[in-house]
This record gives structure tokens, C-alpha cells and sequence, in this order.
């Protein structure tokens, strides 16, 4: 019985016509309004790089750069810009309420996640509310500075298992103590952040404090990619050997130790709405590749019988078709990360002497020994009416600083 | 043949050009700038606390206000002194500012029954008495009387919040009260609250 060889001519013209319509398509996939920014050049310095992304980067970014170009503020002691920088972003926060155009570009199945405008995830806009809530104080607004950490703690009370919502030692410890300090009862907002505590056992509320100092160290989480399209975000922890700090003034010496841990807080959330869109993606992306190749492969079989050429280049197609839709699907998670966060969150108030007052912070390991290189010194001026001088310092602080 | 496939190739071209048309892009030219009235729900809110309700909550206190007998049945005018309002949600706001308004509001509607007296001012304004008592400026009455009023009532207020987030969305419940407090007794003479409840939902990419 002789064997019909398969017309390869007709096959090549086949083939030849799909790649022709390929190209075109690649070359008009351009068309879509998409937002373009210039490179930008950095200086490899985030104090001189971070304003200038800010300024100059996308729009979707620009939560990200006010996020952490308020916390190298912070450290700085430029609390007016940071100020400046946190109203805004929590701006941003407290409207994503309602129909987003860009979330839902997100969503879809040809947008990657980093598509949508950032806000971070939970912890993050806690530490956005936490900063914020810090600088209210400062200012002599110790309920506005309750109103963030309840913000804060807002931020962080949906969690899919209950047992970690709203479980920031500090954020309920602070609400408690705005509380005794505008004559109210912090009681209840005290026996919560004790009953959250992983790490120390915050003391009772001193009302005779007048020197509020914010501490944090370490490095906070960042976010990864994981998974074969990274549709997992995934958190990458930073080795810390700071464990506590210990502060000097007027003559005494005061242990602070951590309450909160970012790390912990930021895989304690349970999975996210997005990871599940993701995941539909991922499998889209998988579905469409395979059924892609199947095609393909049964067109060029099909294609060696003259009889059945027809079915072959309707195959082929199919199987073009679903091998770009394939190839376009972006699964891949948002990993834009406030990288320049702390790991470690911890508070003292103390009753010091009024007027010019110097302070020293050490930074201490787990065996409580000073660690060399990171003590910070700062001039404080405690106003003598009894209102509260709010300091705020990180191992990351310049100094010397004046407040 | 050959009529198939260059009709299945531009079929082909066609669904995947379809790809390129610009769409789901909202306002792609922006908004223009819109004025709305203060207490008109806007285009753009959150669950926060907004001026729409600012603009509610103070007509109705101001109302309320000019109905106490107290003031409505008084011969002389009822000076009042403002208290910070006290801010227990989870909002941060501008406190001042609902006071400011009922002040305004006060002040134009209330055809002289009341006068608030401008505490927040009183180290200007001793001031300014001292340059007269030392003569550093002139004086159109005798600086040494004490003429700095006292105040007949106290106007204060309170934001109270209950605020839940599930996946279902996000809920803010704001309790406004206001209370118009007898200086001399003590007794709270007038008090009235207005409640506003705010549901909403992120797009899942936020969740």
C-alpha cells in the first residue's frame, strides 16, 4: 500500500501565514495605553534616589516612595516632611474604597498585580498609620494620635484566622495610654495589648510621664515571588541581632525592650483575595499553555493527511492563539515592599526632669550587651507644663539630633 | 485553499489586534475641576468623616442650640465658651473644625441671643490690655476694669466611632454629640447627637 507523503510546501504556507499574523499582532500590541516613565538615573543613595522616584516615578509607585521616603524622615527628624508624606499617602489609603480602575486591570488575566496603585499590604499601612500617629503626638495631639493607632489596628483586624487580628502589642498599648492621658480609661485597651503579648509584657500606664520615646530597630520583611509563575507572595525576613535598647537620661539608665515583631505580623495574615485571583491566573496560564501545545502537536499530525489539512491549520491556530494567551497572562504577585521598615516596634514613657535634657540609646543584643556602632545621642527639651515630649528614634536615627 | 487560509490568518490577526483597543480606562483625560456644595456626597469618599457630615451634624446642633429655652427665652445674651471637641474614633480630623462651624453658624442665625467669647485669643488680648495699663498704647476706656466676660455655658462635643472590616467590607459608625454644659450649676442645659453609618468595599485586588 503506498503511503501519501504530506504536502510540506502547503504546510510551510501554513505556518509561514500564522507567523506573518503573529508578528503583526506583536508589533500593534503596543497600542494599548499604557502609562510610560522615562528611566530614572539613581545615585545608588535612598536619601537622594527615594525623593526623586517620588517626584518622577509612576503614579501606581508613588504610595511606595512617600512610605519610604517618610520613614528615612523619620530617622532624619525631618518630621515635617514626613508629616507631609504620610497625610498623603493615608489619603491614598482611606479613598481605594469603591471601583478601582486599576485594581481591576490587576485582576485581569494580561495585568500583573504590580499593576495596581500601591498601598502596601496590611502591615505596611499599619506602620503608615503608626508613624502618622507618632508625629499627631509630637504635635500635641494625643487623641488624633489614638485615631491612627485604631486606624492602624483597623488596618490589621481582617485577618483570616481571627486569632491574629488586631494583635499589635503596642498599637492597643498606646491607644490605652492617649486614653489616661486625656483623663479617659485606658484599662480596657491595656488588658488587650497584655493579652497580645508574644514578645514582652508592657507595664502598667505611668500618668506622671512626660517623655514618650518611640523605638525601633532591625530590618523589616520584605516581599518575594514564589511559585512557577510567582503567584505566591512570599515574605523574606532579615536577620536582626538587636533585641532591645537601653536609654540614658538624667542620670538613669531604662531598659526598652520590643513589643511588636513586622515579621510575625506580616505572615500571621492568612491568605490575601488577590492570592486566590492569582491563582485562577496561574491555572489559566498553565490550561492555556497545554491545551496550546496539544493543539499544535494534533495539527501536525493531522497536517501529514492531505484530507484532514484543514482541521490541521485550524488546530495550529487554536493552538497559537492559546500559547500567546498563554505567554501573556501575568500571575506574578506584587513584591513592591517598604523595604526601609523596622523589624522590631518598642515604646517607653518615663517621668523625667523638665528643660534640656541629654539622652543616649544603645542598641542591645539578646545577651543584653551594648552593640558597638549604632548608639544614638540626642538634646531633648522636656517642656516644663507637664505636656509630653515625644521623641522618636531607630538604629537607623542620625547623630546627633536636637529636639 | 489558499482563499481559507488568508481568511483564517486575518481572523486570526483580528482577535488578536482586538487585544490592543484601549478600554477599561476611566476619565483617560481626567476630571475637570467640579465644585460641589459642602454638604453634597461627592464623587470621591471614603467611610471617613467628610464635610457633607460635618455640614449636617453642625446645622442640626446649631438648631438645636437656638431652641434651648435658655437661649431662645433669654433677655440678655448667652455668652458661650468653646471646649475642645474630644476625638474618640478612629478618624484623625480637625477637631476645631465642628466647632467653628456651629460658631458660625451660631452667629449668623442667632441674632445676637448668643456671643461666644474668644478664649483661645486671651493671651493676645492680655497682652495687648497689659501695653494699655502700662500706657505703650492708647485706650479708649479705663484699662485697670476687668472687662474680660466670663462665660454662661460651655460648648463642647465628643466624636465617638465603632468601626468593623471583614471581607464582606469595610463599616464606620460615627456618634457626633454636642452638649451646651451651665457654667455656674454644671448642669448640661441642652445636649443632641447625629449618627452616620458608612459601608464600603476595596476592589479585591486590595484585599
Amino acid at each position: 500500500m503506498r503511503v501519501k507523503r504530506p504536502d510540506l510546501n502547503y504546510l510551510m504556507r501554513i505556518i509561514h501565514s500564522f507567523i506573518i499574523a503573529l508578528a503583526v499582532s506583536l508589533l500593534v500590541a503596543g497600542c494599548a495605553t499604557t502609562e510610560r516613565t522615562p528611566p530614572q538615573r539613581l545615585t545608588g543613595n535612598p536619601a537622594v534616589d527615594t525623593p526623586t522616584l517620588l517626584t518622577n516615578g509612576p503614579s501606581r509607585d508613588k504610595v511606595l516612595w512617600q512610605y519610604r521616603t517618610a520613614a528615612t524622615a523619620m530617622q532624619r527628624g525631618q518630621f515635617d516632611e514626613a508629616r507631609q508624606l504620610l497625610d498623603d499617602a493615608i489619603l491614598t489609603i482611606s479613598g481605594i474604597i469603591g471601583k478601582d480602575a486599576e485594581g481591576r486591570k490587576a485582576r485581569g488575566y494580561f495585568s500583573p498585580e504590580a499593576r495596581k496603585t500601591f498601598i502596601g499590604e496590611p502591615y505596611e499601612r499599619v506602620m503608615a498609620y503608626y508613624y502618622r500617629g507618632i508625629l499627631y503626638w509630637m504635635d500635641g495631639e494625643p487623641d488624633n494620635a489614638r485615631a491612627c493607632f485604631r486606624s492602624a489596628l483597623f488596618e490589621d483586624s481582617d485577618t483570616l484566622d481571627k486569632k491574629y487580628a488586631a494583635d499589635y502589642v503596642l498599637l492597643d498599648y498606646l491607644d490605652g495610654l492617649a486614653s489616661v492621658k486625656l483623663s479617659g480609661d485606658g484599662s480596657d485597651a491595656l488588658k488587650r495589648a497584655q493579652s497580645a503579648v508574644r514578645i514582652s509584657m508592657p507595664g502598667s500606664y505611668n500618668r506622671n510621664a512626660n517623655l514618650l520615646v518611640f523605638v525601633d530597630f532591625g530590618r523589616g520583611p520584605t516581599k518575594h515571588a514564589a511559585g512557577r509563575h510567582g503567584e505566591h507572595l512570599m515574605f523574606q525576613e532579615h536577620p536582626c541581632k538587636i533585641r532591645g535598647a537601653q536609654l540614658q537620661i538624667a542620670g538613669k539608665t531604662y531598659q526598652v525592650r520590643a513589643y511588636d515583631d513586622l515579621n510575625y505580623q506580616a505572615t500571621t495574615r492568612g491568605g490575601r483575595v488577590m492570592d486566590h485571583i492569582l491563582a485562577n491566573k496561574a491555572t489559566f496560564k498553565d490550561a492555556t499553555g497545554i491545551a496550546g501545545d496539544a493543539a499544535i502537536v494534533s495539527g501536525v499530525v493531522l497536517a501529514h493527511n492531505r484530507d484532514t489539512q484543514p482541521i490541521a491549520l485550524g488546530a495550529i491556530g487554536l493552538g497559537i492563539i492559546s500559547k500567546i494567551a498563554s505567554a501573556s497572562t501575568r500571575a506574578d504577585a506584587d513584591t513592591r515592599s517598604w523595604d526601609n521598615l523596622p523589624l522590631y516596634l518598642s515604646f517607653a514613657h518615663l517621668d523625667v526632669p523638665a528643660g534640656e535634657q541629654a539622652v543616649t540609646i544603645d542598641f542591645l543584643d539578646e545577651g543584653n550587651h551594648v552593640i558597638t556602632g549604632l548608639t544614638k545621642k540626642m538634646t531633648i527639651n522636656v517642656p516644663p507644663n507637664g505636656a509630653d515630649k515625644v521623641v522618636y528614634v531607630s538604629d537607623k536615627s542620625t547623630t546627633p539630633q536636637n529636639l | 485553499m489558499h482563499q481559507r487560509i488568508g481568511l483564517l490568518s486575518v481572523a486570526v490577526s483580528a482577535a488578536l489586534l482586538s487585544g490592543c483597543a484601549s478600554t477599561g480606562v476611566k476619565n483617560p483625560s481626567g476630571v475637570p475641576v467640579t465644585e460641589m456644595k459642602a454638604d453634597e456626597r461627592g464623587f470621591v469618599a471614603g467611610t471617613g468623616v467628610e464635610s457633607q457630615d460635618l455640614v449636617a451634624v453642625t446645622d442640626k446642633m446649631a438648631r438645636g442650640i437656638l431652641a434651648v429655652p435658655q437661649v431662645a427665652n433669654s433677655t440678655t445674651e448667652a455668652r458661650v465658651v468653646l471646649d475642645p471637641v474630644v476625638n474618640e474614633t478612629r478618624f484623625p480630623i480637625n477637631k476645631d473644625i465642628f466647632l467653628t462651624r456651629i460658631r458660625t453658624q451660631l452667629n449668623s442665625k442667632s441674632a445676637g441671643k448668643v456671643r461666644f467669647l474668644a478664649r483661645e485669643r486671651m493671651a493676645t488680648l492680655q497682652n495687648e490690655r497689659e501695653l494699655k495699663r502700662s500706657g505703650q498704647v492708647t485706650s479708649a476706656a479705663d484699662p485697670n476694669v476687668v472687662e474680660f466676660k466670663g462665660a454662661d455655658y460651655f460648648l463642647t462635643g465628643k466624636l465617638q466611632g465603632m468601626s468593623t472590616r471583614t471581607t464582606a467590607g469595610v463599616s464606620d459608625y460615627v456618634l457626633y454629640s454636642f452638649q451646651l454644659i451651665d457654667a455656674r450649676t454644671s448642669d448640661i442645659i441642652w445636649e443632641d447627637a447625629a449618627e452616620i453609618k458608612k459601608q464600603g468595599l476595596e476592589d479585591a485586588a486590595y484585599r
